[in-house]
């Protein structure tokens, strides 16, 4: 306990520096902003950042300080589309529309704002807590697994994708596997061999991580928004009455609910935010069937899927802090952003990198703070996003987008890359298929073949080795049954549908 | 077709072509047992199996986008900026990048060039003046 203190202390000694409280600020209000806007998104956004990170040369624990408030941030800007114009500025605000909209339009939407707002920060912080208290007993539980073990937990991970992701599971799976063999490509680190490379130079080094992400997510998003005529409503904030002290306390056990329901999902990995706005706002529905007036404006119902997903976007960032593993897309892109700084994220990292592991920590503490503030009285500013035309949104994202990857390396091929991955991204999600696995696999995918190569060396090419602990043999038949599930669930007749991003 | 049957497709043809690629790996020596072919042609029938799965007739068609024509446009302004900057320079280049990109999200001509000129006087200020991040300079010299 005193050591969690002294070490949450040294991580505010980081966070409060300056330069980091200037970025962190940075951060939310870029975070706010992207959540706004509809079509562009944390994953994006932080893609986005990341080469400037890179090429302005900030440290690793700034970096993920700027980045991570981007992510959080992000979970407070989606409700105020929702709730202006029925439309979730990210995907997991879907819940929110379904009160936010109506009480915008009774007058009351200044007051569904701030309960939301309040709502995100009270999942938030409990959430944050939570986590300064989890992470290293958890990274201490790690620290015994052989790579054996590792091979089976990427692989659980993975195999999650399609459990959860909604949609089609050998869809997702396929998205999976082929990040993992664009991890491939480059120069063999075991043997020396090129992979992949089809003779080019470029190649050698292997896919950049950023050019990646920018192209799936920034590009090929664009490609598909250019596709449809989007037209840009006026936003009103209504003037009916203020947010009541007796509406807040009204909604505080819907709150600390949603905030349990937010963080466990958030810390297994696969389900994501969506996931947990979804079932805690038909938690509260059924738990109040008799007082609430759910789907007609309900404060609760506002509340409690605000709650849920800021909690869920804090328990996400668990695992993939404590065991190097991302259970979301976002996550993933975190990771990818720490993997480029040549830290890596896992068991070790609390110890070895306090700095970086705990000033993120602490910094989460002050970032939540000063959303709440910008979000209460700047709300309105926020919502004026929304009037900006698309045509000049999103050239200036594409401008944007190609600055940052040519500052990164560089190099135009890069570009070109970019390019050819926004077509891929587009390609994709016309066919349905999920982006998320493919930077997922990404990620994991090389980790996952070092652990793989390193168990064999260890056992000297026998395959039983990988089920050789009572860890590994578990989370093997966790693996099997969330690749059997989906198939089952389907013959069953059982259609889930979730967002796609 | 549908649209899960021409990913099918697709998929399988990756696979194939991951596949023949891993095979044809001259390992000189092998460090481990494993060595640097077996995972990724592991993984590549993994993905053959997702894509066999996927050729099972099923679900909606092919989406075709509404505004046909937009997408394919969009991509040949990007391919071109990819091979214009440089020469270009990072001004002139974002200009056309993002005058032509308002244009096809439907701007009127005039505010398709005003968004082309802020956009682009903005990052180059933001890039160059503020953050000192390399930017090419091309015709203009700056």
């Amino acid at each position: 306990m005193m050591e969690t203190f002294a070490a949450l202390g040294g991580g505010f000694a980081v966070a409060l520096q300056p330069t980091n409280l200037f970025l962190a600020l940075i951060g939310c209000i870029i975070g706010t902003a992207i959540g706004v806007l509809p079509g562009i998104g944390p994953l994006n956004a932080i893609a986005l950042l990341l080469p400037f990170c890179l090429a302005l040369k900030l440290p690793p624990e700034s970096a993920l300080i700027l980045l991570a408030a981007v992510y959080y941030g992000s979970g407070y800007g989606g409700r105020i589309t929702a709730i202006l114009l029925n439309m979730p500025g990210e995907p997991s605000a879907v819940l929110t529309t379904l009160d936010g909209h109506p009480l915008a339009k009774q007058g009351r939407g200044g007051a569904a704002l701030a309960i939301s707002g309040i709502g995100s920060f009270v999942g938030a912080t409990i959430s944050v807590v939570l986590m300064t208290f989890l992470s290293v007993p958890l990274a201490r539980a790690a620290v015994a697994f052989s790579p054996a073990d590792y091979v089976a937990l990427i692989a659980f991970a993975l195999s999650l994708l399609g459990a959860v992701g909604g949609g089609s599971a050998p869809k997702a799976w396929a998205a999976g596997c082929l990040g993992i063999l664009l991890a491939m490509i480059g120069i063999d680190s075991g043997t020396g061999v090129e992979r992949f490379t089809a003779g080019s130079m470029e190649l050698l080094g292997g896919l950049d991580f950023t050019v990646l992400a920018i192209g799936l997510f920034a590009i090929g998003e664009i490609l598909l928004l250019i596709e449809t005529r989007i037209r840009a409503e006026a936003a009103k904030l209504g003037q009916g009455q203020r947010l009541t002290l007796a509406e807040i306390i009204f909604c505080v056990p819907a709150m600390f609910r949603a905030t349990g329901i937010g963080f466990v999902i958030g810390v297994l990995p696969g389900a994501g935010a969506s996931v947990a706005s979804a079932l805690s706002y038909t938690a509260e529905k059924r738990l109040n069937e008799s007082n609430g007036k759910f789907g007609q404006g309900d404060m609760r119902g506002v509340a409690a899927p605000e709650t849920a997903d800021n909690a869920a976007q804090i328990g996400n960032l668990v695992p993939m802090l404590s065991l190097g593993i991302p259970g979301s897309g976002t996550t993933a892109v975190l990771l990818g952003a720490l993997l480029m700084y040549n830290i890596t994220p896992g068991p070790l990292l609390f110890e070895q990198r306090p700095d970086v592991a705990w000033g993120l920590i602490a910094s989460m503490y002050i970032g939540n703070c000063m959303l709440l503030l910008l979000n209460l009285p700047l709300v309105g500013i926020f919502a004026r996003l929304l009037t900006v035309p698309v045509w000049v949104l999103y050239p200036g994202v594409l401008a944007l987008s190609f600055a940052g990857v040519y500052a990164a390396s560089n190099s135009a091929f890069d570009l070109l890359l970019a390019v050819a991955f926004g077509v891929m991204g587009w390609a994709f999600r016309k066919l349905g298929v999920p982006l998320v696995p493919i930077i997922l696999g990404f990620v994991l995918g090389r980790m996952l073949e070092d652990n793989l190569r390193r168990a064999m060396s260890l056992s000297d090419g026998d395959v039983m080795a990988l089920l050789g602990s009572p860890v590994s043999i578990v989370l093997w038949v966790m693996t099997l049954a969330a690749l059997l599930w989906p198939l089952l669930a389907r013959r069953r007749g059982v259609e889930a549908r979730a967002p796609g991003v | 077709m549908t649209a899960g049957r021409l990913l099918g497709v697709l998929l399988l043809a990756l696979a194939g072509l991951a596949i023949w690629s891993a095979q044809s790996l001259e390992v000189a020596f092998a460090a481990d047992p494993l060595g640097p072919r077996a995972f990724p042609t592991t993984v590549a029938l993994l993905m053959a199996l997702c894509g066999a799965l996927l050729l099972i007739p099923r679900g909606p068609d092919f989406d075709w986008p509404e505004r046909l024509a937009a997408p394919p446009l969009l991509v040949l302004v990007l391919v071109s900026y990819a091979l214009l900057l440089v020469p270009l320079g990072f001004l002139l280049a974002t200009i056309l990048l993002a005058s032509s990109a308002a244009l096809l999200f439907g701007a009127r001509p005039f505010a398709a060039l005003a968004t082309g000129l802020i956009t682009s006087a903005c990052l180059w200020a933001l890039f160059d003046r503020v953050l000192d991040l390399p930017l090419p300079k091309g015709l203009l010299g700056a």
